[in-house]
């Protein structure tokens, strides 16, 4: 079914969601929470807004308020907002901070609100923050956002498997794409494209495609190289359906079989098996870490795994945060990729990114297709 | 059909190519002489685009989720014509720009107290811990950590000196910022010929990501609007101004014979954000009413365009507008005549926005800035005609960045 018409999130969804974070809000005392990201505005709001790229600075984007569970949002029209979210409620895209004092200041509860908590600050919100909210300490918010996001609800795991199949059949048409000639670029332009003929405007990333290196680990050179026979193409899909995240990471063999790379391709098998088996729920995060030590694979220097959700999303491990990852574990719920990466010298690298879910009975993968789909050619 | 802006004027300030080393230079220059106006040691950044200024790294955006947890983070130092960067992959080709091995880094993540601690450690060696230094925004972890990282009263806002600096194009960057124009216009060029009634909005779009891509584009930056304009305000969705509601996600809706259709898109390209913005109609030619719109919205462009020129200030612009469009505004409430345009879509100078008038008669122009002019003409009951054009400021006047046609006016 064609999606014509700009309409909020799943009420139940949306509601579930709005629901954690008042309970987060009780458990910390947290009065207000303002948030800038655009992904916690849509786990709070439920309502879609312009898609653009890169990092924002932190500005006050929406609003929840614990007492009453009204919703303040930065929206000049009603498009797309759910209806629990009244006209009154709005607020519309400003360029002048006198503007956005007067709708802080109007909030209910605004003049004696004691704890304020963001996902972000710049010196103009906190000069901002301190005169609309004179009662009140501004805190730290990421802590229970982090804890209302990163366990899904069923509907929301849902809605990345969705994401991941759109994810793995843009993925599909890209590959179909990739022979000797064509460039990183390109191949970016070709995935984008397949993503939007399926209805979907917004990509997670925009590097796409890349040439793994034969001399060096990691190294990658300019994005309009064009791909030679024999090389391994790295492919990173991701997409936003719906502001969920879903992607996967795949490796091919441009005119070749990888298959013919036997060794690199167990190494991989088996690097992306151990990561598999240490998510249990229970285990500490840091036990993807291991994996690629016990597997005697250097580190990348990328995530190991990264939460997937309402645009990117918690937990994230990686080699330079060792004890940030033991001292989190893996619970239920939680949905993110894992990476597996081996290179070899004179070969080239394979990567693979493989988005999973962690069940009461262990961790499902999200995917449908075959990790190593050229092995079996 | 009526050709783009470059018909009636011939660029000539701006290179046909860029000598990127002497942009990342003299960008360089400008930011350590603010800073040394500061009696700052460093300036750290952390915003996608004020990085990619401050390094010249040039890397595809992603959604910004992503890019909160992942993030390249510069480090400007007064004493050190070289910046450095933290980033992700540090051998990539992309990101390592002219930056020499010793100034290059890998990741931090600074949503992170560990990441904080570790970038912390970092800096300290290269700046010493009792340096002076400026941030353009904070997350938590920074700011709880905040004692490891800055001395005294802690920082100052490093956004502010980016902004000084990036206002005033210099040549290599407006050459730039001309290929990422062009780019925009070749592939919406594909775009337009493809427009028809049952094409979805979403095709559309499928073919601009696809044609960037093939141009040189380096990302995509929004999501691009092609928006069926309602005949009437009231038709459209309710807004807190009362006034239209633009610009309206595109969907997998069909376009309809007779749809107008508003236009707004860029794409990044050398670090730079590019902007289009045209009015089209679907499988007609435009109607006689429809040719009147056209007409009197070239006369507003004209008109500001007559008044635009170094020395001028934003009220003379809007001035102009609101006079050749007989006393009212032509442009909408919730946006602006015009805003500037560069490392970022929007950004200074803006013109006729709700700052207000006397912002606009305090903002005098300068040359070296670039302008997206972007009024509308609107009808009620007859729906409107909306365009933009791109300018550089000069001593003189002005000179076109855009050359697009008018088609089907």
């Amino acid at each position: 079914m064609p999606i014509t018409e700009v309409l909020p999130d799943d009420a139940a969804l949306r509601l579930a969601r709005r629901t954690r974070l008042l309970d987060e809000m009780e458990a910390t005392d947290v009065d207000l929470l303002i948030v800038g990201r655009e992904g916690n505005a849509r786990y709070v709001s439920g309502a879609p807004r312009l898609w653009t790229a890169g990092s924002r600075a932190f500005g006050p984007g929406c609003v929840l308020v614990r007492a009453s569970g009204a919703v303040h949002l930065l929206s000049t029209w009603d498009e797309g907002i759910p209806d629990d979210i009244p006209h009154e409620n709005l607020y519309g895209i400003s360029f002048n901070a006198a503007t956005f004092l007067k709708v802080l200041q109007g909030i209910e509860g605004a003049a004696t609100a004691r704890t304020v908590a963001t996902d972000a600050l710049t010196f103009s919100a906190l000069r901002l923050l301190g005169k609309a909210f004179p009662a009140a300490q501004v805190v730290d918010g990421t802590d229970l956002l982090a804890r209302a996001r990163q366990v899904k609800t069923p509907e929301e795991i849902g809605a990345i498997r969705a994401s991941v199949r759109l994810a793995e059949s843009a993925l599909g048409e890209t590959v179909s794409a990739l022979t000797p000639g064509i460039t990183e670029r390109q191949l970016t332009g070709v995935f984008m494209e397949a993503m939007a003929a399926e209805g979907v405007t917004t990509p997670s990333g925009q590097d796409v495609a890349w040439i793994t290196s034969r001399d060096h680990p990691w190294r990658r050179a300019t994005r309009d190289t064009a791909v030679a026979a024999g090389d391994l193409v790295a492919f990173e899909a991701g997409v936003l359906r719906g502001g969920y995240v879903g992607e996967l990471g795949r490796t091919h063999a441009a005119a070749e079989d990888v298959g013919v790379h036997r060794d690199l391709l167990d190494r991989s098998e088996a690097l992306l098996r151990a990561l598999v088996v240490a998510c249990q729920p229970g285990a500490p995060l840091s036990g993807l870490l291991d994996a690629y030590t016990a597997a005697g694979i250097p580190a990348p220097p990328v995530p190991v795994a990264r939460g997937l959700g309402l645009g990117f999303d918690l937990p994230l491990v990686t080699h330079a945060l060792p004890r940030t990852a033991s001292a989190r574990h893996i619970e239920v719920g939680m949905v993110f990729s894992l990476t597996a990466y081996v290179w070899d010298q004179g070969v080239g690298a394979l990567y693979v990114q493989e988005p999973i879910a962690i069940t009461a009975t262990g961790p499902e993968l999200l995917s449908t297709d075959a990790v190593h789909a050229a092995r079996s050619h | 059909m009526s050709a783009g802006l470059m018909a009636s004027v011939a660029p000539t300030h701006i290179p046909a190519t860029p000598d990127l080393a002497r942009m990342q230079r003299q960008r360089g220059e400008r930011l350590r002489g603010l800073m040394g106006a500061q009696g700052l040691d460093a300036l750290v950044l952390l915003g996608n685009t004020n990085v990619a200024y401050a390094t010249g790294a040039v890397w595809p955006l992603a959604d910004g989720g992503r890019t909160n947890f992942e993030q390249p983070v510069a480090v400007v130092l007064a004493d050190d014509p070289t910046p450095h960067l933290f980033s992700p992959v540090r051998e990539d080709d992309r990101l390592r720009a002219e930056l020499p091995a010793d100034h290059l880094h890998g990741p931090v993540y600074l949503d992170f107290d560990e990441g904080v601690e570790h970038f912390a450690a970092q800096l300290t060696g290269l700046i010493g811990a009792s340096a002076v230094i400026a941030l353009d925004e904070w997350t938590h972890a920074l700011r709880r950590e905040r004692s490891l990282l800055f001395a005294g009263d802690g920082p100052s806002d490093g956004g502010r000196i980016i902004s000084a600096a990036k206002v005033l194009k210099t040549p290599d960057e407006l050459s730039c910022m001309r290929e990422g124009l062009r780019i925009t216009e070749q592939a919406i060029a594909e775009v337009q010929a493809l427009v028809a009634p049952g094409v979805r909005q979403t095709d559309l779009t499928a073919t601009f990501l696809r044609t960037i891509f093939d141009a040189g584009a380096d990302a995509n930056i929004l999501d691009p609007i092609w928006q069926v304009m309602p005949s009437n305000i009231a038709d459209g969705p309710w807004t807190t101004t009362g006034d239209l509601a633009c610009p309206l996600l595109s969907t997998e809706r069909a376009l309809v014979e007779g749809d107008v259709l508003w236009v707004d898109t860029g794409v990044s390209y050398g670090g730079f954000h590019s902007d289009f913005g045209r009015t089209w109609i679907v499988g007609r030619e435009p109607s006689a009413q429809q040719r009147g719109q056209f007409e009197r919205w070239q006369t507003i462009m004209a008109a500001v365009l007559d008044v635009t020129r170094a020395g001028a200030t934003a009220a003379d612009l809007t001035a102009a507008a609101i006079g050749a469009a007989g006393g009212v505004k032509p442009w909408m409430p919730h946006f602006y005549l015009g805003h500037g345009l560069g490392i970022d879509s929007a950004e200074m100078p803006y013109v006729g926005s709700d700052i207000g008038e006397a912002f606009d008669a305090s903002l005098v122009l300068a040359p070296g800035m670039v302008l997206v002019l972007e009024p509308i003409v609107w009808d009620d009951g007859a729906a409107g005609y909306r365009s933009e054009e791109v300018l550089l400021v000069t001593d003189d006047g002005w000179e076109p960045m855009t050359d697009y046609p008018y088609d089907p006016f």
